[in-house]
């Protein structure tokens, strides 16, 4: 499998310094109502839509940026986590990518599925919000388990027992 | 399909790590593959094979429900 899409090994290091701190900034906004550590500030928007009054294209408007800074340092350090190779990015750690992707997709869609069997109201806005992240949370943990799950059942080696035989 | 790179890496005194630098692949795929976790390419069996000096049929062994 060609991996050209992957990024160098160093970024996952990178990438996790990120994500880490994100996730948790994240966690704590989702259980503060998005209120917490505020940093108004002028940014651009194409499309803004007020829940009452105006709203506009192509404008300027004044808005608590917390929530967007803390998204956008979730989704870049968990993209530089998912998307950067393993030392050695061998076809073993292809697949296992690969299938991580798919299982990642589809119980991604399992949830989403029983989220809007049971899920409804304002609440259904929080799947809404959880989802946009999931895939990606998914997918680290699912191939991250599993490297490090076989990375255990690897037999302890002493090296200079084979430099021996040379 | 079984196979007996376990018992050729014996044979050679080769480990898991020499064997993966030698064909460059991570020491988790073969782990994997004595594991029988893993099924190699055929790029990957031939290399392995070469590695050992013996026929890929040797190292590599069909069995019954494949």
């Amino acid at each position: 499998m060609s991996n050209k899409l992957l990024l160098p090994n160093r970024y996952k290091t990178i990438g996790w310094y990120i994500f880490i701190p994100a996730t948790i900034l994240g966690i704590i906004l989702l259980f503060t109502d998005f209120e917490s550590f505020p940093i108004n500030a002028k940014v651009f928007a194409v499309f803004n839509e007020e829940l009452l009054g105006k709203g506009g294209s192509f404008n300027i408007i004044q808005t608590n940026i917390t929530p967007t800074v803390v998204g956008i340092l979730f989704i870049m350090g968990a993209m530089l986590v998912s998307f950067s190779r393993e030392k050695t990015e061998d076809e073993f750690i292809a697949r296992l990518r690969q299938s991580s992707l798919l299982w990642a997709v589809f119980v991604n869609y399992v949830l989403l599925l029983i989220a809007f069997a049971f899920i409804y109201g304002m609440a259904f806005l929080d799947v809404m919000i959880y989802n946009m992240f999931t895939i990606l949370i998914i997918f680290i943990i699912r191939f991250n388990y599993i490297l490090y799950r076989n990375s255990k059942e690897m037999p302890n080696e002493k090296y200079n027992q084979s430099a021996a035989s040379y | 399909m079984k196979n007996t790179i376990k018992v050729q890496r014996a044979i050679k005194g080769l480990t898991q790590e020499e064997l993966a630098q030698k064909t460059s692949v991570s020491r988790q795929t073969i782990n994997a593959m004595e594991a029988n976790k893993y099924v190699p390419s055929t790029v990957l069996a031939l290399k392995i094979a070469k590695v050992f000096n013996i026929p890929v049929e040797e190292l590599f062994i069909l069995e019954k429900n494949d």
